[in-house]
């Protein structure tokens, strides 16, 4: 009993068959992808810089809103007087202006402490020093779009007046580096100064205001408790840790989970059927053979095990070609998906990791074989003697 | 300038650099509107006094609640669960401590003004804003569903491949069944034709009735995922409409497909000696 | 022709007592066998005639374990086939028996000799010595030069002598065929007969249920029946 020969019988159905098996297998790829792919990539941008703690305004996530918070020196002496905390950095985001030549472009600033920060990384050039109130650091598309590269100058002005056409503040500024922000959105013209300056900028001086902080905290191990420690210090603040961000971000996206979640079970459903039918209809073919070999003495375990390699044999073939399919899908449906306003550059939707893939394939593979079995079953038992005179007729 | 504009809001004064040293002008008990949700969770209603502040540690302005509201839902807010409420625009500058600022102005044209024209005029003389016709914003502001559009297309496109090969795969096997019945057929003298036409008309009923049953279970799966959505986020939201246009063009595609599927295997069928379909070839 | 006699008081390797066969049809009843008894010892040649719904191969189905009776029972080689769960039924059928069918039944992905190898390989035989074997076999019908051929590609007289070696395969007790020249024309159902001649010779068991005048003829015994009887056995004949 050739499971392969017995598939070559019928090169179109079997073909056909491998076909669906390939889509939904694919599909079904796709959606394990999804259902976890933006968190292990949001994940993976959120410990890049080794930082598990993100503290913002109250009842909000970084950069959620306009809220801020006051008073951040207080605050950041607070957290570092806790003794698991390594770094506390504060962060200022504001939207400011820049000119060229006699225009002026839109841009969002970010105020930072260069010594403890979790947004940029240097691409060329050299980060701003502790205490650099002249540096610069521009991202890509900022740089383009101001025409000014590192050592050029450019001036940062805010806190227009519509109607006198003037900016209150203007600051002329040497460009150090160029970064690449890691939650901007593709194309997005930022740059980055030091933190007093940005307050200056955006009128956050007075109070000392900042969007958010980003804290290092030793040890893995204590973040759990380090989290709450902080907490109770400043009941005033939102302090997630990375597990934290992750739950709101996976509540953020319950849609696309639950979509993975339900196109995925049908995906199985799918398979589950096509190859079920097909065997059913393949074992209906080839009853008197079944009841043939019954009478030659071969047990119903070996022929029901032949059906199953047969249907296995399908799911494997189908569901390795759905693989390669599934991947180049994928690829499309994170262009597409990637494209939503406002997504940090670095995420993707979808992720491939080892694990999920091996599961999904074992997962398939399984049902292949065991969508043959109980049609196998129901013809192995069926009576020898009564099957033969009807294949007869 | 005759440009026709009719401002929506007038709000002039000094420049905002002097303005800003003034401290904020507020009532003593502001007036605010809540949404629905956020009177809900405060379990507050109207005549009731809460606080608002810029920052949850302070003790904030008292304020009344003069109404609750159900705003407008809004695709791109409800995963965020925000809360929303409505203030006079001037408590709420005076309470930001930016008595002249604000984040945009919405201008209405007379009738007969062109939006283009209009925001050409503007931008020429702008400073540190920008004008924008409102068609371009909502074309702008509504990337975020043509995006889940796209993907929804998507996976629509992939569901559909599927759906046929397994349709063409089923209508294959179920024709291929009758196989001994078109062979006794053929050798009692029954046209090719007939059994051709007699098989079609099988695989189109069965399409027919798949597609029947599927439109129901579409409209059936649209009101489930309404009803689950709208009240996982508590919105009036619609998240799945099935149109006229929707079932028209899966009843004609699921028709189309079986009617293919059927002749396909059908004309294989008519065409191999009945002998081999007899099993004795 | 010769016959090898047996040994006197042999016990018999196959025994049916008082067989009863029902079937259910269209709502009625349909009596395919009344009350059959017989004893076929070794070495026998045995040929079960009678007009077609007489009840002889529901007979043969009976005897080779494919059905159960209604009533009575069956011995092979002393074992109670009612008693026998259906597990050791079928190791019974694949290790004591031998079945012919009208129809051949051979698997058609397969090729010969694969045939022929599929109950060696069902009983755990080793590949090299069912290989062997099959070829063995396939030599004694005279489809030496056939092993590699698939079974679509073999004419219908060529299948039956497939089917002849793969039930010879794993040296049964008895060999039980049906009409086993039924599908084939007069010249090549000579050569079945010639087949079923040398097994004889050879020892074989035999009981084979057929129409065929001419393998009733080469039978040593002849058991006719009518309407779910046994209406005449040469064995009994003074």
């Amino acid at each position: 009993m050739n499971p392969v020969r017995n598939l070559l019988r019928h090169p179109i159905r079997t073909g056909l068959a491998i076909a669906g098996i390939m889509v939904t297998t694919a599909m079904l790829l796709d959606m394990v992808l999804l259902s976890g792919g933006i968190e292990r990539s949001f994940e993976r941008l959120l410990l890049g810089r080794g930082f598990q703690v993100r503290v913002s305004p109250k009842g909000t996530l970084p950069f959620d809103t306009e809220a801020t918070i006051p008073g951040a020196r207080g605050v950041r002496a607070v957290m570092l007087s806790d003794s698991a905390v390594v770094a506390a950095g504060p962060l200022l985001g504001a939207s400011l202006y820049a000119r060229r030549t006699d225009t002026l472009v839109t841009l969002f600033g970010y105020g930072v402490d260069p010594v403890a920060q979790a947004i940029y990384q240097l691409d060329d050039g050299r980060d701003l020093a502790p205490a650099d109130s002249t540096g610069v650091l521009l991202s890509q598309a900022s740089s383009t779009l101001l025409g000014a590269g590192i050592g050029d100058t450019v001036t940062l002005v805010a806190r227009l007046d519509p109607q006198a056409a003037v900016a209150a503040v203007e600051r002329r500024l040497v460009v150090r580096g160029i970064v690449h922000f890691l939650y901007d959105y593709k194309g997005q013209p930022s740059v980055a100064a030091l933190l007093p300056l940005m307050q200056d900028l955006a009128r956050r001086r007075t109070e000392d205001r900042v969007s958010a902080f980003v804290v290092k905290i030793r040890d893995d191990a204590s973040l759990a408790a380090t989290t709450e420690r902080l907490r109770a210090a400043l009941p005033a603040l939102e302090i997630n840790s990375v597990g934290d961000m992750l739950a709101h971000f996976r509540e953020r996206l319950v849609y696309f989970r639950q979509l993975s979640y339900i196109l995925g079970t049908i995906s199985l459903g799918v398979t589950v059927l096509l190859v079920a039918t097909l065997m059913t209809i393949t074992v209906n073919e080839r009853l008197g053979e079944i009841a043939t070999l019954r009478a030659i003495g071969v047990s119903q375990g070996s022929i029901v095990r032949g059906v199953m390699v047969e249907g296995g044999t399908l799911t494997l073939i189908g569901g390795s070609l759905g693989v390669l399919l599934g991947v180049l899908t994928a690829e499309y449906l994170d262009r597409i998906l990637t494209a939503f306003p406002g997504l940090p550059a670095a995420i993707s939707f979808f992720v491939p990791e080892p694990r999920s893939l091996l599961v999904a394939a074992l997962v398939l593979v399984l049902t292949g074989i065991l969508a043959g079995a109980y049609p196998a079953l129901l013809a192995a038992r069926a009576p020898i003697a009564a099957t033969l005179r009807s294949d007869a007729t | 300038m005759t440009l026709g504009l009719l401002l929506s809001l007038l709000f002039t004064g000094p420049v905002d650099s002097a303005r800003a040293t003034q401290p904020p002008m507020l009532p003593a008990l502001l007036s605010v509107a809540l949404e629905r949700r956020l009177a809900d969770r405060l379990g507050a209603g109207v005549g009731d006094t809460i606080a608002i502040g810029l920052d949850a540690g302070g003790t904030g302005r008292r304020a009344v609640v003069a109404a609750v509201y159900e705003p407008a839902a809004d695709p791109s807010a409800i995963t965020k669960r925000e809360y929303y409420l409505r203030l006079h625009l001037p408590d709420l500058a005076a309470l930001l401590g930016a008595p002249d600022r604000v984040d945009r102005f919405g201008v209405g044209l007379l009738p007969g003004a062109r939006p283009g024209t209009a925001t050409e005029a503007l931008n020429e003389v702008a400073f540190g804003f920008r004008a924008y016709p409102s068609a371009e914003i909502a074309s702008e502001s509504s990337q975020t569903f043509r995006v889940v559009s796209r993907f929804h297309e998507a996976i629509a496109v992939i569901s559909v491949v599927a759906s046929a090969i397994f349709l063409l795969c089923i209508m294959l096997l179920k024709v291929e069944e009758r196989r001994r019945d078109a062979a006794v057929m053929r050798f009692t003298g029954i046209s090719r034709r007939t059994i051709f036409s007699a098989l079609l008309l099988e695989a189109i009923l069965v399409a027919a009735l798949g597609s029947v049953i599927g439109v129901g279970l579409a409209i059936a799966a649209s009101a489930v995922t309404n009803l689950y959505y709208q009240h996982f986020f508590d919105t009036t939201l619609v998240f799945s409409i099935v149109t006229p246009a929707i079932i028209r063009f899966s009843v004609l595609l699921s028709i189309g497909l079986g009617l293919l599927a059927g002749s396909l295997a059908a004309w294989r069928l008519i065409r191999t000696n009945p002998m081999i379909l007899w099993g004795r070839g | 022709m010769s016959r090898r006699s047996q040994l006197p008081g042999a016990p018999p390797i196959l025994v049916a007592r008082e067989l009863r066969k029902d079937y259910p049809m269209n709502g009625e009843t349909v009596h395919a066998l009344r009350g059959v008894s017989l004893e076929v010892r070794a070495g026998e040649y045995v040929a079960i005639v009678g007009p077609s719904g007489c009840g002889k191969s529901t007979l043969l189905q009976l005897l080779g374990g494919i059905d159960t009776p209604t009533s009575g029972g069956v011995t092979l080689n002393g074992a109670a086939l009612e008693h026998l769960s259906d597990r050791d039924l079928t190791r019974l059928r694949l290790t004591k028996l031998g079945f012919v069918f009208q129809r051949f039944h051979l698997l058609p992905v397969l090729s010969a000799a694969e045939n022929v190898e599929l109950p060696m390989a069902e009983a755990g035989i080793d590949r090299a010595e069912r290989r062997a074997r099959a070829a063995e076999l396939l030599g004694y019908v005279g489809l030496a030069d056939r092993c590699d051929h698939r079974a679509t590609q073999l004419s219908g007289g060529e299948m039956q002598r497939v089917a002849l070696a793969r039930a010879l395969a794993n040296r049964p007790s008895v060999i039980l065929a049906d009409e086993p020249t039924g599908e084939l024309d007069a010249a090549t159902g000579r050569g079945i007969l010639d087949l079923f001649r040398r097994l004889s010779l050879d020892g074989v068991t035999l009981v084979v249920v057929t129409h065929d005048e001419r393998l009733a003829a080469e039978a040593g015994r002849v058991i006719h029946m009518l309407d779910g009887h046994i209406v005449n056995d040469t064995l009994e004949a003074p």
